[in-house]
């Protein structure tokens, strides 16, 4: 615990001293904002439009809800697609080719321990960014009801989406000392799951399933919808523990081969 | 303290050591010498901890590192070849996050870190970004890291490589300040360092140890067939016949002549006796006037690159055989 604290508060202090903290927070802001004041205003006018016809508005069932927070929240996936590399990329491979992590290795410390401090520092970022996404909802209720369930569930799916795209990119930097090479390995294997979902469209049961099923993105669709299905939670957390699982390999793999 | 036994580490098909055994008392200096390439390096990583042995136990502090490498690691202090460091970080904070690794905490922290500020002299940098250091500086860091938790072991891997003149002096007598209270093994192929700082030293070639022992011993043993230079005003010849004479010569060897008639000659010694007065009688006898008599001694250079040289052959049973235990 003492050490995970010690490797923790190192990683993100590290992070806040980079330059590159405050260029993914403020591009994340930036579109973010983009992409609810967007939905904002296009509700405002639809909203208008109902109104006056309550026919269609019984029809389509529109809430503030799904129509100004769900396609902000369901935007998360594609801005973590490029974003978790970034936010990663650095952890491990950083440290091996400074040969820091000669030094690492050398200290009374668990290989667990040191994936655990640098996991948790960059999901305390994440945390942040989402933080951040959290005046939408605010802003959202000063003028109509929001569904907090539904913001609830949809922050859980968020953070267990965010949670799995962080370790994938942690695994990508435990493979190599190159930075770049282990933004674009995370980047390629976050990319293919989203095509997964394309492909699942045109290919027939059951790898349409499976393919569906296997796509990152596509198991934060429930959560935002306010339903919160344990398939969906188990493959999040899976895919950590899976990538968690292979991070100590690789660290075990580098030991061995000196 | 520190005790390896029949190590042997490869990397795929390329050798790091092979079967190497060695010990290190407590409270000893041991230098560790090689070329580059000679597994240096791979003994001191697998010491500790960094990477497992293919076979062979080490120990440090009494502790199996391959068995409690935890346990190992908590008595060691190790300062890796290239002295990575964090460079966005200050001297304060590194030393601080080092002391946490290694299980320090509150007041015996703090002083920890005021010790090797003070011993390392790095109190005009302790707030100054470590990527803005010079490598001297960058070096006391290393160092003061390593001693952060006052280890009974400390391993370190080339202190003054890439350092300039003054500042080898400088990190040598901290090291040297270091002697006596820890158990030190140091890698090096600057020679005269070893002379200064280590009690023993452990040749190591190719992946063996070619060599072990005191320096004193060392070089005694290497320097049983010692050589003398002579020279002198007179016949070359008749000084020559006479100097053969002398018992324990076992040949003579004209290097040339100079103007003046002034001879000078190599003579080639068995044992480890004294013969340079005999000689110098011989000189006499053969009506010569003596004008240079000196023992060649063979420099740590000299008996390291004998070592390493053609002189010893390299595969496994001579160098079994030539290694010289002290």
């Amino acid at each position: 615990m003492h050490n995970t604290f010690w490797i923790y508060r190192r990683e993100l202090t590290s992070f806040f001293f980079s330059p590159i903290a405050y260029v993914i927070l403020a591009a994340w802001t930036v579109l973010m904002g983009i992409f609810y004041s967007g939905a904002f205003l296009s509700y405002a006018v639809v909203s208008m439009q109902l109104a006056r016809n309550p026919q269609a508005a019984a029809q389509y069932n529109i809430t503030p809800t799904s129509a100004v927070l769900e396609p902000v929240f369901s935007s998360v996936t594609v801005i973590l697609l490029f974003v978790a590399p970034l936010l990663t990329m650095r952890l491990f491979s950083e440290e091996k080719k400074q040969g820091t992590i000669e030094l690492m290795l050398t200290f009374p410390l668990r290989n667990g321990q040191m994936f655990a401090g640098k996991y948790l520092s960059v999901l305390s970022i994440y945390l942040i960014m989402l933080a951040i996404t959290f005046v939408y909802p605010v802003i959202l209720s000063a003028f109509v009801n929001v569904d907090w369930t539904i913001v609830s569930s949809a922050y859980l799916g968020m953070i267990l989406t965010g949670m799995a795209f962080l370790s994938v990119g942690l695994m990508a930097s435990s493979w190599t000392s190159n930075q770049i090479v282990a933004a674009m390995v995370a980047f390629m294997i976050l990319l293919a799951t989203f095509l997964m979902e394309a492909l699942a469209i045109s290919a027939s049961e059951p790898l349409s399933s499976i393919l569906r099923h296997l796509s990152l993105g596509m198991h934060l669709r429930n959560f935002i919808r306010g339903i919160i299905d344990t398939r969906d939670i188990v493959y999040l957390v899976s895919i950590n523990i899976l990538c968690g699982f292979l991070v100590l390999r690789s660290l075990e793999y580098y030991r061995w081969r000196g | 303290m520190i005790r390896v036994e029949n190590l042997t580490k490869y990397y795929g098909k390329l050798r790091g050591v092979e079967d190497i055994s060695f010990q290190v008392e407590e409270g000893e200096v041991l230098g560790f010498l090689g070329p580059n390439g000679a597994g240096k390096s791979t003994t001191m990583r697998i010491l500790t901890g960094y990477m497992p042995p293919n076979s062979g136990s080490a120990w440090v502090a009494d502790v199996n590192v391959s068995e409690s490498p935890l346990e190992a690691q908590k008595n060691l202090g190790y300062l890796p070849e290239n002295n990575p460091l964090y460079g966005d970080m200050t001297v304060r904070a590194y030393l601080n996050f080092v002391a946490s690794m290694k299980g320090m905490s509150g007041a015996e922290k703090e002083a920890g870190i005021q010790r090797v500020v003070g011993s390392c002299g790095l109190e005009a940098v302790v707030d100054r970004l470590i990527g803005n250091l010079s490598k001297g500086y960058r070096q006391r860091v290393g160092l003061a890291q390593a001693m952060v938790n006052d280890p009974p072991v400390l391993i370190l891997d080339e202190p003054t490589s890439g350092l300039d003149p003054a500042q080898i002096v400088e990190i040598r007598n901290l090291i040297s300040e270091l002697k006596g209270n820890r158990t030190l093994i140091l890698s090096t192929h600057i020679l005269p360092e070893v002379n200064m700082v280590c009690d023993r030293v452990v040749i190591i070639h190719q992946g063996h140890i070619a060599a072990e022992g005191a320096l004193d011993s060392l070089a005694a043993n290497m320097q049983a067939d010692s050589t003398i230079r002579i020279s002198a005003m007179g016949v070359a010849g008749a000084l020559s016949d006479k100097m053969k004479t002398v018992s324990g010569v076992e040949r003579v060897e004209l290097l040339g002549t100079s103007t003046g008639e002034e001879a000078h000659f190599a003579v080639h010694a068995k044992g480890g006796d004294d013969i340079r007065s005999d000689l110098v009688a011989a000189v006499f006898a053969a009506e010569g006037k003596l004008t240079e008599i000196r023992q060649v001694r063979l420099t740590l250079e000299d008996l390291f690159v004998r070592i390493v040289s053609g002189e010893h052959k390299h595969d496994e049973e001579t160098v079994d055989e030539e290694t010289v235990n002290a």
